[in-house]
């Protein structure tokens, strides 16, 4: 696949190295990898990317689209956005020392997310007092951060869109900043400047991107932890680095690791009734529960679609469990409390500039379009199929069960033929 | 007019897997793309009615009919049936357990949720022999929970 098709999707497959099984067919779960020929096709409308199928995909087929490390020197002036996870794969090292590692591979600027991870727990602690008074959206308040769980509730449980915090991401309120100040430290030269964010998950370069970011698409480029984990490796062993700080730093705080685990986001904020679940099944088995009506007692829940949170992220470089372990280790060592003026953030609040309302909006219908409905009848007679298929799932047929099947030829996506079930028995007359 | 009918069986005294036959219901609403605020009454109504036998009832089963203009609800039980039907389904009232009580049930909303969420129900119950409920949630008009 050429350069400029990648970009368009979350995933892509290295046909050279797909060996042709099912595994991420069967591990999708928006149900969005068919295998055709042997290979597998992803329709990308409905992929959410959520990495699963990178994660299961035993020949490493599965490849995320992310930008390429080697672009960094050619841009003028780069800049490295940096997900908190990147300091939980180095022991020993402090956030400091990886941002000054990232200036000498080749970034100018170096931008630390703790003071953006700050704003954010204010402007949802305030949004959440405010919703207790009010009532305007319903408990529990699904927290926006991991955008896999956004993307995740607009295209299976679209009922549960209230429910997301509407306030902006962490990651947005720091591009919108970060935007600001370049303009103004480089005016006229806007143009050469390119924004990497480094981070942990896959991330869709195209002009959906607001359905990442749910706000306007700012950063130019998005690189993984393990794209860029070599090369800081061997900066950061060098010797005798020099360490003054970047303009643009933000001044990083230990605090922001705990982001990475599972909790992390809840832990230090004001609220009482909150939970904290990590991992894709777990996570749609507590969405189908909220659904249910469970949970009206709980005021806001930290979803993390990787499990142990975003250290268990697809493109991380350091087992989730020693990255854990790192985190432990170096948030103990720093505890300095908030820095953010809570009376800033409120006149900041007052005046809307963390609302994501529209942003979330706009992301319901790009999904929602994305997926034509059924009839009544279409039902009746895919159940009709189901029985007379009377297969098991064994998805040699390329979709991932039974049912999926008797739908895509429903939809004409699929033909009867495909079915080895119905092969076998020679089933010709109804086909 | 054409109607989707299905039913699914609730077994007594599993709480390990009531709720899963709301779900399937509640993706069935969902393929057809119904309206969300209905598919959120249906799924909410569902899940105590479910609650309820797994909780109070004995075998059970769900059953459910979709058309162009409702959708209805039928859960059935041959449990030991409710004494007060009135009484029932007063908010609050609940003949819970200690131990169930412990597990978070037993706030004696469940009938009453199941009345405001749904757009007519009747109760049918008898000592010894079981209980009955039906639900109707028209497609057309807005219902708040
Ligand atoms: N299927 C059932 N079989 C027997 N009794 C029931 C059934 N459903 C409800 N009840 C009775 O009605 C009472 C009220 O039910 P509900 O409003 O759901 O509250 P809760 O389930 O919290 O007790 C229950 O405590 C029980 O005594
Ligand atoms: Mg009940």
């Amino acid at each position: 696949m050429d350069d400029a098709k990648k970009a368009f999707c979350y995933v892509h497959v290295d046909e050279e190295l797909c060996g042709g099984c099912l595994h991420d067919v069967k591990a999708c779960p928006t149900r969005a990898i068919r295998m055709k020929e042997g290979r597998p096709v992803i329709w990308e409308g409905r992929c959410i990317g959520c990495g699963e199928c990178i994660r299961l995909c035993p020949a490493g087929a599965v490849k995320a689209a992310t930008s390429e490390l080697e672009s960094v020197n050619e841009d003028q002036i780069s800049v490295a956005l940096v997900s908190p996870v990147l300091y939980s794969q180095f022991p020993g090292t402090m956030p400091k020392e990886v941002l000054t590692g990232l200036r000498q591979v080749g970034f100018r600027h170096t931008v630390d997310m703790s003071y953006f991870l700050e704003m954010f727990q204010c402007a949802a602690e305030e949004f959440i007092v405010r919703n207790r008074k009010t009532g305007e959206f319903p408990f529990p308040l699904i927290s926006p951060v991991c955008p896999v769980v956004v993307r995740l509730i607009a295209v299976l449980f679209p009922s549960l869109l209230p429910h997301i915090l509407p306030i902006m991401r962490p990651v947005a309120l720091m591009v919108r900043e970060v935007k600001r100040q370049i303009s103004l430290k480089y005016k006229g030269k806007e143009d050469s400047v390119t924004l990497y964010y480094i981070n942990p998950c896959p991330t869709k370069m195209d002009s959906d991107r607001m359905t990442f970011h749910h706000e306007r698409p700012y950063i130019d480029r998005a690189l993984g932890i393990n794209d860029v984990y070599a090369e800081l490796t061997r900066q950061l062993e060098k010797p005798g680095k020099p360490d003054h700080p970047d303009i643009f730093d933000y001044k990083p705080t230990e605090n922001s690791l705990i982001w990475g685990i599972s909790g992390g986001e809840i832990i230090d904020m004001h609220i009482r009734r909150t939970l904290a679940v990590s991992g894709l099944e777990e996570t749609i088995a507590y969405l189908e529960k909220i659904e249910l009506g469970l949970f009206r007692d709980v005021e806001y829940i930290e979803f993390r679609t990787c499990p142990e949170g975003c250290v268990g992220g697809t493109l991380t470089a350091v087992d989730k469990y020693l990255a854990k372990n790192i985190i432990r280790k170096t948030f103990r060592k720093g505890d300095i409390g908030r820095r953010v003026s809570r009376d800033n953030i409120h006149q900041l609040y007052e005046e809307g500039r963390f609302s994501a309302k529209s942003s979330l909006a706009k992301l319901a219908v790009t999904f929602g379009v994305r997926n034509t409905p059924l009839s009544i009848e279409d039902l009746m007679k895919i159940d009709e199929l189901l029985e007379q298929i009377h297969g098991m799932d064994c998805a040699v047929c390329g979709a991932p069960d039974c049912r999926t099947f008797a739908e895509d030829v429903i939809r004409g996506k699929a033909s009867l033929g495909d079915c080895l079930v119905l092969q076998a028995r020679g089933m010709k007359r109804d086909a | 007019m054409a109607a989707l009918r299905k039913t699914f069986r609730i077994n007594k005294k599993d709480f390990i897997h009531a709720g899963e036959a709301s779900i399937s219901v509640k993706n069935l609403l969902k393929s057809l793309h119904v309206d969300t605020k209905l598919i959120r009454c249906v799924s909410v109504c569902g899940y105590e009615g479910e609650m309820n036998v797994v909780m109070h009832g004995g075998e059970g089963i769900l059953s459910v009919e979709i058309d162009r203009e409702k959708v209805i609800l039928e859960i059935s039980d041959d449990g030991p049936g409710i004494e007060n039907i009135d009484l029932a389904m007063q908010e609050g009232f609940s003949t819970a357990t200690e131990e169930q009580r412990e597990m978070g049930f037993g706030a004696g909303m469940g009938l009453p949720n199941m009345k405001r969420n749904s757009d007519h129900m009747t109760v049918e119950s008898e000592k010894e022999k079981g209980t009955q409920i039906r639900m109707s949630f028209s497609m057309a008009d807005e219902k708040g929970e």
